[in-house]
Formats: structure tokens, sequence, C-alpha cells
């Protein structure tokens, strides 16, 4: 790598380009089926949530809060908590509720296990899965917060099972859209597989039907259970850390063999995910997704001229960040500017492998803010970004055009949509990367070669 | 009336005993034979559990109040989260003027202190320091704020000790806010803190009056979508010399200045009313409630405010601005309104602006069939009368009140602010409400109703019973109406549009509502092979 930046050279946090840890728990909540979540903090916590969630996802998302006020802070959230488990079961009747710790409790040093099991007890509840995770923001982003609570819904549900022929699917917070795509891909190969979490149709819920306030979809706590028993896991997480990672929670603890492998976002990084789908199904790839291979690799022959002069700045969370830097690299547009706001052991590591023939190497920033981004990409002539709407001031500083992907797009709608996995989603991708490199030319060429030429208008 | 009680038992069902009784002080229905308004609960405790649209201390205070400063630089201090969440996202414009270029605007920019593991075990001052000593160097603000979060408070840091001590080395102003989010009920708390805050340290620090003949601030204005420009717009034209529109495109040099205007408007009440207040017992400055959302309304308020002065000029150039802008808008809104006649809404936002669209629907043949607060005070319901009897509680007393005399030097009878004699103002407080605001009652009709905090679940079941035909909110509700088939107008940022206040702002949220409105997709929800009287089944249950 040219430059590793040393992060925190800088007090200054100037234009964040990551969020808090229990935003990224939520959503995993989010997608088990007949779950609520409820946030153990003040009232903006939740309602902060809700407003990042719901601008994403375009739809309605339910966080309670306990909204602990100064009294609570200094005695104590219990009787809070307490309340807020009395409502929530009574107004959303749910199977499954996750509590996610936030800055405040954690601070106040809150027992959640003690005070769920002190509810649990006085309440007589037998029937209702209470499930709290630690997400406290000073020692992590939305990306540990996923991670965390996607793995303690596994401690919690995944006790010794029966061995059977399913496969655990592990996923990183991608759209719902991306969800729906590998699913298909599982489904072509007739496996049969568990999927945590899959808010596909809780946050992309189609039109019809009676408004339900806790929307139909999301994993089944059964199939969870049932996770222990499984042949495999696939877990798209090269860069979960180990003390994090659900799948290997389930190698160690359950002897569930553990593939972990990059998002199948980007050809190679599909190609690689297809390798292990033929080798645990037995099957060879389905006709559709090798027409589908086909397609992507003509859509990369046709771009290619245009995307060599691609110099991107991709940043976001780690997994993405990997994945996008992976498509990038095999279509010739190396990243200029690699980033993420969260702090990865491995995400270094692995970028290098990638990069190790790229005649230009990177600027890699990790735990770094869009300050720091933004001069980096000015440094290295960057003329493309990839990431979450927290880079639209690339655009408006800059002119650098913004492809979002990840996680939140507020400012553009259909965040839940938005299709990158699996060959078809890759060359969804590639179509809207190389057409912004287009359209950048088509604006700027003629004052290019007029500048080129030294003419000037009107002499 | 007995249908929408029956609605209300209907929505109270779910709950435990002690929540329907606590819910039920915070809902009234408008009685006209009642002599006068029924007392609501409002600014009490949110109960936990039941997903309420409040925010939280730190978000009233950062979030609405001195985030637009447009000038200073806000830093948050805490973990990542809430200096992200409140990044921008109200849509208060700013631009530059004579006195602030383009490069001392930092409201686009988000400042974070990141705290860490480390910082929360052994304390953050330190880091905030060189923070402020970071920013200093690179920006050159006129002033800072710094912004509590949760764990700041708890773990005891000195952020006014922090701030004093890089007032002293950079000779600039740092105001520290402890705004951490458990402080009062709602966001409601972060604005008296912050409005405490500017009083005590800002306001009354400047010199300089602007030229003209009469000076005007413009309080609880904030700019969202270009509101502040459309009112400065008018009332510029009027001959007002708009000293400071507090805090949308504010800057930090003409809040110094607020004490030199002859009066202060106040658009949200319950925002800044608290600086309106301590201005008048400290500089004796008059306040006038002005409702700018609508025509009648903006014409109304700007009559009034004309009539403090005294000047017959003013008055009449009044008059030539509302004759010519009324005659320019009217027609077209009365097109709008032949679509909108006689429709309905639910409006559920803010501290003051359920009341403020209630003209502007009027004015569209519209009727708010429900309005309510997200964190309004018994006084945005019922008006300013019940404030010495609205009891405090545990959580209203962790608020500082400040106790202010009338400044020595500074003070001026309110008279002599509107260059007026004592009779003559005597006078006008018979016909203008001089500091006083009535809330939202009094503008109520037979059968409507008020609901204080509401929440999810109640929401929902007033749009499938009382049937709106629209839905004003904020973002978090507007996908649950939306998948209800009913249209909805966010009246926090505007789904992106506006300005909606003054005249031009009237016509777009007209433009707005009737697209909302007819939007064909309404009328295909229900696909060719299935009858209206079948409705579609779950898709997906």
């Amino acid at each position: 790598m040219e430059t590793v930046a040393t992060p925190k050279v800088k007090q200054v946090n100037e234009n964040q380009c990551q969020q808090c840890m229990p935003l990224g728990g939520v959503v995993v909540f989010k997608g088990v089926e007949n779950a609520m979540v409820l946030v153990h903090g003040s009232q903006g916590c939740s309602t902060y949530m809700r407003l990042t969630n719901v601008e994403h996802y375009n739809e309605p998302v339910d966080i309670a809060s306990s909204a602990l006020n100064e009294k609570q802070a200094i005695y104590g959230g219990e009787v809070n908590l307490h309340k807020a488990l009395d409502n929530v079961i009574r107004v959303y009747g749910p199977k499954v509720i996750g509590i996610m710790t936030t800055c405040l409790t954690e601070t106040m040093g809150e027992d959640l296990e003690r005070l769920v099991a002190t509810y649990r007890q006085n309440r007589g509840i037998t029937t209702i899965d209470i499930i709290p995770v630690a997400t406290l923001s000073y020692s992590g982003s939305q990306t540990e917060g996923f991670w965390a609570a996607t793995r303690q819904l596994v401690v919690y549900y995944a006790k010794p099972a029966e061995r059977h022929n399913g496969i655990n699917v592990i996923i990183p917070h991608i759209s719902p859209a991306d969800i729906r795509e590998i699913k298909r891909i599982f489904d072509l190969f007739g496996l049969e597989y568990t999927m945590l979490p899959d808010y596909s149709m809780t946050l992309d819920r189609p039109y019809g039907g009676r408004y339900q306030k806790i929307p139909p979809g999301g994993t089944s706590t059964q199939d969870i259970a049932r996770m222990s028993g499984a042949r495999a896991t696939i877990q798209f997480g090269l860069t979960c850390p180990d003390n994090l990672s659900p799948g290997l929670l389930l190698e160690q603890e359950h002897s569930v063999p553990l593939h972990n492998l990059p998002l199948p976002i980007g050809l190679q990084n599909m190609d690689r995910l297809i390798a292990t789908l033929e080798k645990l199904s037995g099957r060879s790839l389905p006709d559709i997704l090798e027409r589908e291979r086909g397609w992507l690799l003509d859509g990369m022959a046709d771009s290619h001229k245009f995307n060599a002069d691609g110099r991107p700045i991709v940043y976001g969370e780690p997994e993405l960040v990997y994945a996008f830097s992976s498509i990038c690299v095999e279509n010739g547009a190396t990243p200029v500017v690699i980033a993420s706001g969260t702090k990865s052991t491995r995400l270094t590591g692995l970028l290098a492998t990638l990069l190790a023939d790229a005649d230009e190497q990177p600027v890699i920033l990790e735990e770094t803010d869009f300050a720091a981004i933004d001069d980096a990409g000015f440094l290295a002539e960057a003329n493309i970004a990839v990431g979450h709407s927290g880079g639209k001031f690339l655009t408006e500083h800059r002119g650098i055009p913004v492809i979002r992907v990840g996680f939140p797009i507020h400012d553009r709608t259909g965040g839940q949509r938005v299709l990158s996995a699996g060959y078809t989603g890759t060359l969804a991708f590639l179509d809207r990367f190389t057409n912004a490199l287009l359209e950048t030319k088509y604006e700027s060429y003629r004052e290019l070669r007029k500048e080129e030429m030294g003419i000037r208008e009107g002499a | 009336m007995a249908e929408i009680d029956s609605t209300i038992e209907e929505m109270l069902v779910p709950y435990p005993d002690l929540v329907k009784k606590n819910r039920k002080k915070h809902l009234m229905v408008k009685d006209e034979a009642a002599a006068c308004c029924p007392q609501i609960e409002a600014n009490t405790r949110t109960i936990p559990g039941i997903i309420s649209q409040r925010g939280c201390a730190y978000a009233g205070c950062k979030g609405v109040v001195v985030g637009p400063i447009k000038d200073m630089i806000t830093i948050t201090h805490g973990p990542v989260g809430c200096g992200y969440y409140s990044w921008g996202t109200r849509r208060n414009k700013a631009r530059a003027d004579d006195t602030t270029p383009k490069d001392k605007i930092f409201t686009q920019l988000c400042f974070i202190t990141d705290m860490l593991e480390p910082d929360i075990v052994f304390g953050g001052e330190k880091k905030l320091a060189k923070m402020i000593d970071e920013v200093v160097a690179a920006f050159h603000p006129r002033a800072i704020n710094i912004c509590a979060t949760c764990p700041v408070g708890l773990i005891g840091d000195d952020i006014n000790a922090v701030a004093k001590a890089a007032e002293e080395r950079h000779g600039i102003q740092v105001l520290a806010y402890n705004c951490e989010g458990y402080k009062g009920v709602s966001q409601s708390a972060g604005h008296h803190i912050a409005n405490n805050n500017l009083m005590e340290r800002v306001i009354g620090t400047g010199t300089e009056r602007k030229n003209g003949k009469h000076v005007i601030n413009l309080l609880g204005e904030y700019n969202i979508g270009g509101d502040g420009w459309e009112l400065e717009r008018i009332l510029k034209e009027i001959g007002y010399t708009v000293n400071c529109v507090l805090t949308g495109d504010s800057s930090y040099l003409d809040i110094k200045n607020l004490h030199l205007a002859d009066l202060n408007l106040v658009q949200c009440h319950r925002s800044i009313n608290y600086i309106a207040e301590m201005m008048e017992t400290k500089y004796g400055t008059p306040w006038l409630k002005v409702n700018f959302i609508g025509i009648d309304s903006t014409n109304q308020s700007l009559r009034q405010l004309a009539q403090c002065f005294g000047d017959e000029e003013l008055v009449k150039q009044t008059e030539v601005v509302i004759e010519r802008e009324t005659a320019r808008i009217a027609p077209v809104l009365e097109q709008y309104s032949k679509i909108l006649k006689g429709k309905t809404a639910f409006a559920i936002v803010g501290g003051s602006r359920s009341h403020h669209y209630q003209y502007l629907l009027r004015d569209l043949g519209m009727e708010m069939i429900i309005a309510g607060y997200e964190f309004a005070h018994r006084d945005d319901y019922e008006g300013r009368q019940v404030i010495p009897t609205i009891k405090s509680d545990a959580d209203s007393k962790n608020i500082p009140e400040l106790h202010l005399m009338a400044d020595e030097k500074m003070y001026r009878e309110a008279h002599v602010h509107l260059n007026m004699s004592k009779e003559k103002y005597d006078e006008l407080k018979k016909a203008v409400p001089l500091n006083y605001y009535e809330g939202i009652y009094p503008n109520m009709k037979e059968g409507q109703v008020i609901i204080d905090d509401a929440n999810h679940h109640e929401v929902e079941v007033l749009i499938r019973t009382a049937k709106p035909d629209l839905f004003l909110s904020g973002v978090r509700d507007k996908y649950i109406v939306h998948k209800m088939g009913v249209a909805s107008k966010q009246l926090h940022a505007y789904d992106y549009s506006g300005p909606y206040a003054g005249y031009n702002g009237a016509l777009n949220f007209a433009r707005d509502v009737v697209n909302a409105l007819t939007t064909p997709a309404w009328k295909l929800i229900t696909p060719p092979w299935e009858t209206k009287e079948e409705p579609r089944s779950e898709t997906h249950a």
C-alpha cells in the first residue's frame, strides 16, 4: 500500500463516515419473524434510528424506546424498561423482542441480562423471547452492531440440534433486493437453507392487504434454532471480526463448517460463491446463471474502455467496501481511495491481496471521516465514488458523482431496491457505474478538447 | 361527536389500564358549548415502549435551535451516533450575505468528538479541548457551540470548564450546552437549554443596530426549505429591516444584536418563546406572535405588525403589498382549492406547526380534523394564560430557569421600543395581542380532536377510522399512511420542497398537496381483475 493513513492523527471527526452501533442491531431484529425491537436509552435514540431507517427503506420502521429521563439515568432504568416491555407486548404482540443498549445505558452500567431475567420472572413470561444485545457506540459502529446482534441471535437460539441437510447463510447489512437475489441463487441450486437475518420482506413490503404492525416475513426462530445442526455455514463476512462472527461461533460450538466468503458482488466473488454452492449441492451451474454470467461478461467487455477512465473512491462498511473494490478492480477502474469509518482488522490485508497486481496503489483510510476522504480523493484525482449518501458532499464540493450503494441512502429513493448481488446485480451496478462516467464524459468532452487545442470561447 | 368518541375508545383498547388512563388525558375533543378550554396533559413523560414521535434534548438544542446558526461551528461531544443523525437533516438553508462570506458558513459540516471507550472511562475533556483547538486553527469560526450527548453528563465531563478555558486561549466565545439526551421529556427541553445560553451569553453583546426605521427580529423561524427567505422578502418590501431570523440562516453577529431591534416576531412559539419572554424582561422588547403560514393569516399578521409602529406610511405600504400579493396568489389558489375543497387533514407535528397549517388548509377549503403536537406544552394548546398554573415536575425542574432582571443600561419601556407614547401603546395592546399566544384550541371547530404526543399505534387507528384525506407529519410516519392508501405531506422537511411560508409558500404547498392527493397510484391499488367490493387479500400473510 502506498499510504495507510494513521487513524486519529487529529481529534476532529469532520463529517463522519460511520453511524452508531445500535442502528445496525435494530436492522437485524427487523429480519426476524414476529420480532419487535426496543432501544434501552433516551427517547431520542430510537427516534433518530427510526428516522435513518425510514429514510433508507421507505417503510414504516417501529422501534420502541424505554424513554429514560434524568431520574432513571441516576437511579437506573429498570422500571422504565419493564414498562416498555409491557407496552410493546400489549400493543405489538411479538414473539421476539430485541433490546439494544445505548451510550446512556452502557455508561450507566445497566445489567440487561439481570433486568430481563427479573422481568420474565415477575411477569411469568415464558413464550416471548427477550434478547438483549450490548451495542455501545463508543466501542463500535453500525457494522459491529449488525454482527453483534446476529451473533446474539445464534447464541440465544442455537442449542445442540440434530444434524440436517440445510445450509446457514449469514449476511452483512445489504439491501432487501440483494437478499432476494442471493436467495434466488440458493434456490436455483435446490439447496435448503436458513438466511439470517432476512429483512427482504419486512423492510421492503409489497403494497396491498391489511396493514400489520409487525410485517410478515423474517427468519423464524425455529430455523435459527436449527442452525446448529446445519451441514455448513456460508457467511458473507470476510471482514467480520472473530469475536463477533456468528459463523465462527457455529463452527466452534456446534462443529458447523464455515465458508467465510466475500459478498457475491463482482464476477470473481460470485464465482467463488458458485464454486462453493456446486460443492455443497453436488449440482453444476444452472443454465440461467451461466447465461447471466455471460451477460455480465459481455457487459464488462463492452464497457471496459469507459471503465478504465474511472478513478473511484470506495467508502462505507468494510464488507461492502471490499466487494465494491473488487468490482472496480476487475473492470479496470482501480480505486484510488478506499475508506471506511469503521475500524477493521481485516480490510487492509484483504485489499492488499486484491490489489497486488495494481499499477497504482490506492490510499487506504480506516476509522476515517469524509474530510479525509475528500482530501485524499482530490489529491488522487478521483472522478467517481461508490458508497452511501454521506458522500454526497463529494459531488457538491468536487463534482464527483456518487453511485449510491450501502446504508443509508437518504437523499435518493429506493435504498431498499438497490441491487448489486449476483451476476445480474453486478451488471446492474456496473451499468450505473459506467453510465456515470459516460455522463461526465459527455458533459466535459468538448471543453477538454478545446482546452487541449487552446481554443478559447469567442476568440 | 359520538363517532369520534368511539374511535378514541377503540384506539385505547390495547393499552394496559394505567396507560389508558394516562393517554386519555392527552386527548381532547373540541366542544364549543364548553365555557373554556379543558385542560390537556402535555410536556409530561413519554410512556416507555409505545412508539412516540418525540426526540431528545440534544435534538432540540443542536438539531433545532443552535445547529442552524450559520457562522458558528457546533461540536457534538459524544460517541459517533448523535452527530450523524443531526447532520443537516432539517434542511435549514443558509446563504452568504454582507457580513458572512461563504467560507464562514459551517452548517453543512458535522463535527463530533467521536468518543471511544477510553474517553468514557478516563473522561473526554482533553479530546474536546484539542478538538476545539483544531477547529479554530482550521476554520477560524466566530464562535463555537458544544452540545453534550448522554454519556457526557454521566461521566462528569465539565464541558463548561473546557469551554471557558478555550475562550481564554482563542479569544472567541465557546458556548457549552448541557443538553444530554435524557434531560427533560422531549426535544422541548433542548430548546429551553439553547434559549437560555443564547440569552445569557450572546444576545446583548453587540452594539450595531442595523440601519432602518423599523428594525425587527423574526424568532422561531428556521428557514426550512427557504421559509425565512420568503418572509424576509415580504417584510423588507413593506419597509422593515430584519435584523435576524432566529435561527434559520442566522449569524452569530446578528444574534449579538438581537436586543437592538424594536420588536420581536415569534413564529414557532414552542421553541423560542423563552427568548421572547426573557428579552421582554431584560430589555423591554415587546413581542408579537405571528403566523405566516396561509394567506389570510399572513395578511393578518402583517396588519397587526404594521399597527405596532403607529406609522401611517407603513400601514399603507402593508396594504399595497397585501393587495398585490393576494391578487397574484388568490386566483391560483382558487384553482387548487377546486380539487381540495371539503378534504380533511390529520396533523401530528412539532410544537406549533399544526396550528399554523390550520389556516393554510382553510385557505384551500380543507379542515384539519385531528391536530396534534409531539412536544408542545399546555400553553401551546390552551394559551399562555395557563402558564402560571402549570405545575412544575421533576423533569421541568431539571431545566434551569433564568431569573433575569431589567438591564440597568439597556432596558427601555415597550412603548419606547415602538417609538410611541405610553397611552398610544396601551391602546395598541387592546387592538393587537402583544406578548401573548392563544394556543391552538380556540381555532379548532366542534368535534375536532386534539392529541398530544400521538404514537405509531394511535396514528394507525386514527387513519383507519377518521379517514383523513391527507396526513401531515414527519418522515417517520409517512410510510404507514402510504401503506394505508392515504396521501402524506412531510411538515418537518417538506419532502424536499418548500418554501411553504408566506405567499409563494402557500402556492408551493397547494401544488404539492394537489399532487399528493391526485397521483394516479391511489387509483391503481385495486387491479382490474378484482372488484372494489373484494379488497385485495393480504399478499403474503
